[in-house]
C-alpha cells in the first residue's frame, strides 16, 4: 500500500516483488531449519500441508555435500549411507555454527566434527571447510545454509507451482540479533524474503492455539484461558516457552533457551566411549575422519536405542587398531549427560519463574523436538510440572514447522472462512536489550519477556562536567556483566550543551516492531540537536574487538549515568 | 506535555511515506488532515511530520485506559482479558485486518497492551483508579505518553541491513 519511500539498490529486487504481490497476497511458506533435520510446510487454503521431497520425506537431513564440486543438499541428495555424511565432504550442524566467533565454546565443541572447523581464538569467524578431492575447500555457514534453502525453495515451488519468495523461519530462542541477521543474509542469498523469524516454541504455541480453537468448536468446551509449557529440544538447541492461550490468541509470557541439545549428548557419549577422542581426531587426516564417523554413527545408534531399552551393547572397530566393545546402560548414560539434563531443568524453572506461573496452573505440557523422546528428559520436564502425561495432539518432529506455516498464512494477511486462521501469537523478546552506562554496567532498557511490538525509553545523564558527546553502546543478553552479552552496535550523540555532570537529560529509546526490527534512538530530552536513530545490529562479527577498541580509544570520557525512574520528570 | 509528545519526531530525520506524500501534493495532505480529525490518536503522529499545527491541539486529550480497552470502569478481570484479546486480534500488526487497513500501525497495539498491563494487575489498577478519581488531568498513572511515528511498520525503510 504505502510504497517504500526510499529504495536502495540492494533492496530493489525485494521491494519490486512485494509490490506486485500486494494485490494478491502470496502465502509465506514455513521452514523449520533444524540442526539435524529440516522441513517445509505451507497453508494450502484449508490446512497446513507438509511438503515432501522426491524421496517422499517430510523430514530432510540438514547438510550440504561438496563431493563433486557442485554442492548438493539433503533435500535432493540421497546419502548412500550415513558414513557418507561423515566423510568430511559434507557440512552439517550449520545452525550451531552460524553467527558465532571462534572464541565461542559451541564452535570449539564443533571441532571434532568430520569437516574442518578451525579456530584462531581471537574473536573472528571460524574457518569452515569441506574436504573436496583431498583439498579443504573453505565455505561459510551462511553459504551452506543458502545452498540448502535454495533446494527447499525449489521443492516448494514445484509443489505450489508458483514462485516462492516469502518465508517464515523458525529459530532458537537463544539466537542473538546478530545471528538473526546471518539467517536473513542466507535467506537473501537464496532469494528468499524473511517475513518472520519465529522462535521455535512460539511456532508450537500458535499450532496449540489453533488446536484449542478447533477443540472449542467441536466440543463446545469452555473458552477459558489455558496455560501451556512448551519444551522443545532438538539436536542443537533447547527452548522453553510459556504461553497463555484463549480464543486463538496465544500470548507468550516467557521464553528461555540455550545452545544445548542432542549434539551435546552425542559428544558426551563419544567422549565417554573414547576418552582421548579430542587428541585422536584433532589432526583431521583421512583415517581419523573415517574413525570419527564410525564412532559417531555407533554412538548415535546407541543413544537412540537407550530411549527404548535400558542397556545397549556398543561394538565398533575404529579401523586404526582400536576397538570399542562396551555395554552402556541408561544410568550410565544419564550420569554422563548430567550437565545437559541440569541445564534443561534450569531453563524450565527459569521460564516458569519469569512467566510468574505456578506449576499447578499449567494445563498442558507440550514436549517437542527429537530429544523429547529421551525418557530422562520427559520425566524431568513432567516432574517439574507435576504431571504424568504430556500433550499428545502434536507430532513432536513437525509441530514447529506447522506453526511456522500458520504464521506464514496469518502474517501474509490470509483469512479463512472457517476461522481456522483466526489466530495470533503475541511474541515476547527473549533477551534483555540495554546500553552500557554507570561505568561498565549493563543497563537494560527493554527487559526480556517484554511483549512485542514494544517501545521503551530511559533517561540518562552525563558522567563528566561539560561533556559534549556521549557514546551509546547497545548490548543484548541475559548476563549482568557487559562483556558476556552480545554487542549490537554503538553510536555517538554530539552537541550536548556545556553543563555540570548529571544535569543534561539524555533520552535513549528502543523500539521493536512486529517483525522484530530493533531501532535505537537517542538525544536530549529538550533537543538542541537532531535525535540519532540507528537500526541494530550494526556490528559485524569480531564484535569483541569493537568493544575493546572503544574502551582503548575513549576510556570513560563519553560515559553515561542512568537516572532512576523515580527521578525522571 | 504536548511538547514532550512530539519533540522526538520533529527532531529526527525521517523519510516516512506520509512525509513524502504530503510533499508530493496538497490534495494528499488535505485528505490526511481530515483523516486526522476522525482519529485523534493518529493525529499525534501526523501533526509532527506533515500537517498543520492546528491539529496538534486535538490529541492532548488522552483516553483513559478503560477507553483504550473499550470496557467499563467496573469491568471484571475476565472481561478485561477478553477485551484485550479481541482488540489484539484487530490491532496487532500481524493480523490480517490490520495489515490491510491504514488505521493501525502497531502503535495502537502497544497502547492496548500497556492499558492491559495496568488494568490486569490488581495493585496497579487500584492506583490507576485512584489517579482517575483524583481528577488529575495530567498524565494518568501507568500510561506512558505514546511517542510514535507514522509509516513505521512496513518492515523495510530506507536503511539497508547494515550488518551485511
Amino acid at each position: 500500500m504505502a510504497e517504500p519511500a526510499y529504495t536502495v539498490a540492494s533492496d530493489s529486487e525485494t521491494i519490486g516483488e512485494e509490490k506486485s504481490s500486494s494485490a494478491f497476497p502470496e502465502i509465506a511458506i514455513g521452514i523449520d531449519f533444524g540442526t539435524s533435520q529440516s522441513s517445509v510446510a505451507v497453508w494450502n487454503g484449508s490446512q497446513v500441508e507438509l511438503l515432501r521431497n522426491a524421496r517422499n520425506q517430510k523430514l530432510m537431513r540438514s547438510f550440504v555435500t561438496f563431493k563433486d564440486e557442485i554442492p548438493s543438499g539433503g533435500v535432493s541428495y540421497q546419502l548412500s549411507h550415513e558414513y557418507e555424511m561423515l566423510s568430511g565432504a559434507a557440512i552439517f550442524n550449520m545452525k550451531r555454527l552460524i553467527g558465532r566467533v571462534d572464541t565461542d565454546p559451541v564452535v570449539h565443541s564443533s571441532k571434532n566434527l568430520p569437516f574442518l572447523v578451525q579456530t584462531l581464538d581471537i574473536g573472528v569467524r571460524p574457518f569452515v571447510a569441506a574436504l573436496v578431492n583431498n583439498v579443504w575447500r573453505s565455505t561459510t555457514p551462511e553459504e551452506v545454509l543458502a545452498i540448502y534453502l535454495v533446494e527447499l525453495r525449489a521443492l516448494a515451488e514445484i509443489h505450489l507451482k508458483r514462485p516462492v519468495r516469502n518465508v517464515v523461519l523458525t529459530i532458537p530462542v537463544s539466537f542473538s540479533r546478530f545471528q538473526l541477521t546471518r539467517i536473513e543474509r542466507a535467506c537473501a542469498m537464496a532469494g528468499l524474503h524473511v517475513l518472520r523469524l519465529m522462535p521455535e516454541p512460539t511456532a508450537v504455541a500458535l499450532l496449540y492455539a489453533q488446536q484449542q480453537q478447533q477443540n472449542m468448536h467441536e466440543n463446545m468446551g469452555s473458552g477459558s484461558e489455558k496455560i501451556a509449557l512448551i519444551f522443545n529440544m532438538g539436536a542443537g538447541y533447547c527452548d522453553v516457552a510459556i504461553t497463555a492461550t484463549a480464543g486463538g490468541v496465544s500470548q507468550i509470557k516467557a521464553l528461555s533457551g540455550s545452545t544445548i541439545g542432542g549434539e551435546d549428548i552425542l559428544q558426551n557419549m563419544m567422549c565417554h566411549l573414547l576418552p582421548n577422542m579430542d587428541n585422536l581426531f584433532s589432526s583431521h587426516g583421512i583415517n581419523e575422519i573415517k574413525s570419527m564417523g564410525l564412532l559417531r554413527v555407533a554412538t548415535q545408534d546407541a543413544i537412540h536405542k537407550l530411549s527404548l531399552q535400558t542397556s545397549v551393547q556398543v561394538d565398533v572397530d575404529l579401523g586404526n587398531g582400536s576397538k570399542i566393545n562396551k555395554i552402556v546402560d541408561r544410568v550410565e548414560f544419564e550420569e554422563v549427560n548430567k550437565n545437559v539434563f541440569e541445564k534443561c531443568e534450569t531453563l524450565v524453572n527459569q521460564c516458569l519463574q519469569d512467566a510468574k506461573v505456578d506449576v499447578e496452573d499449567v494445563n498442558d505440557v507440550i514436549l517437542v523436538g527429537g530429544c523429547s523422546n529421551i525418557p530422562r528428559i520427559r520425566n524431568l520436564v513432567l516432574g517439574i510440572c507435576k504431571t504424568e502425561t504430556s500433550y499428545n495432539r502434536m507430532n513432536p518432529l513437525v509441530a514447529a514447522v506447522c506453526g511456522a506455516a500458520l504464521e506464514g498464512a496469518v502474517a501474509s494477511g490470509i483469512s479463512d472462512p472457517f476461522g481456522s486462521l483466526d489466530l495470533l501469537t503475541i511474541q515476547a523478546t527473549p533477551l534483555n536489550i540495554g546500553i552500557q552506562a554507570d561505568g561498565n554496567a549493563f543497563v537494560p532498557i527493554i527487559n526480556r519477556n517484554t511483549t512485542m511490538p514494544s517501545r521503551k525509553e530511559s533517561i540518562f545523564t552525563t558522567a563528566h562536567d561539560n561533556q559534549s558527546e556521549a557514546l551509546i553502546v547497545v548490548y543484548e543478553g541475559d548476563n549482568q556483566s557487559l562483556e558476556k552479552n552480545h554487542l549490537l552496535g554503538y553510536f555517538k550523540i554530539m552537541g550536548i550543551p556545556p553543563a555540570p555532570k548529571g544535569v543534561p537529560q539524555i533520552r535513549v529509546c528502543m523500539d521493536i516492531d512486529a517483525s522484530n526490527v530493533l531501532r535505537v534512538s537517542a538525544g536530549e530530552v529538550v533537543p538542541t540537536m537532531p535525535f540519532m536513530e540507528v537500526r541494530m545490529p550494526t556490528v559485524d562479527d569480531g564484535h569483541g574487538w569493537c568493544a575493546q577498541a572503544l574502551i582503548g580509544q575513549y576510556g570513560s570520557t563519553l560515559d553515561l549515568i542512568s537516572v532512576p525512574k523515580m527521578m525522571q520528570q | 506535555m504536548i511538547a514532550s509528545l512530539t519533540l522526538p519526531t520533529t527532531g529526527t530525520l525521517r523519510f516516512s511515506p506520509d512525509n513524502r506524500l504530503s510533499l508530493a501534493g496538497t490534495t494528499r495532505s488535505i485528505s490526511k488532515m481530515s483523516f486526522a480529525t476522525v482519529n485523534p490518536c493518529k493525529s499525534a503522529i501526523h501533526a509532527s511530520t506533515a500537517t498543520a499545527p492546528a491539529v496538534e491541539t486535538r490529541k492532548s486529550r488522552s483516553a483513559s485506559l478503560y477507553e483504550v480497552l473499550k470496557v467499563n470502569r467496573n469491568a471484571s478481570p475476565v472481561e478485561i482479558k477478553t477485551a484485550y484479546r479481541s482488540l489484539a486480534k484487530v490491532y496487532h500488526p500481524d493480523t490480517s485486518s490490520s495489515s490491510h487497513s491504514d488505521s493501525s500501525d502497531g502503535r495502537d497495539f502497544i497502547e492496548i497492551h500497556k492499558a492491559y498491563t495496568t488494568l490486569s494487575d490488581p495493585a496497579a489498577k487500584a492506583l490507576y483508579d485512584l489517579s482517575l478519581s483524583a481528577g488529575s488531568r495530567g498524565r494518568p498513572f501507568g500510561y506512558a505518553a505514546v511517542v510514535s511515528r507514522s509509516g513505521f511498520y512496513p518492515t523495510r525503510r530506507w536503511e539497508t541491513d547494515q550488518c551485511w
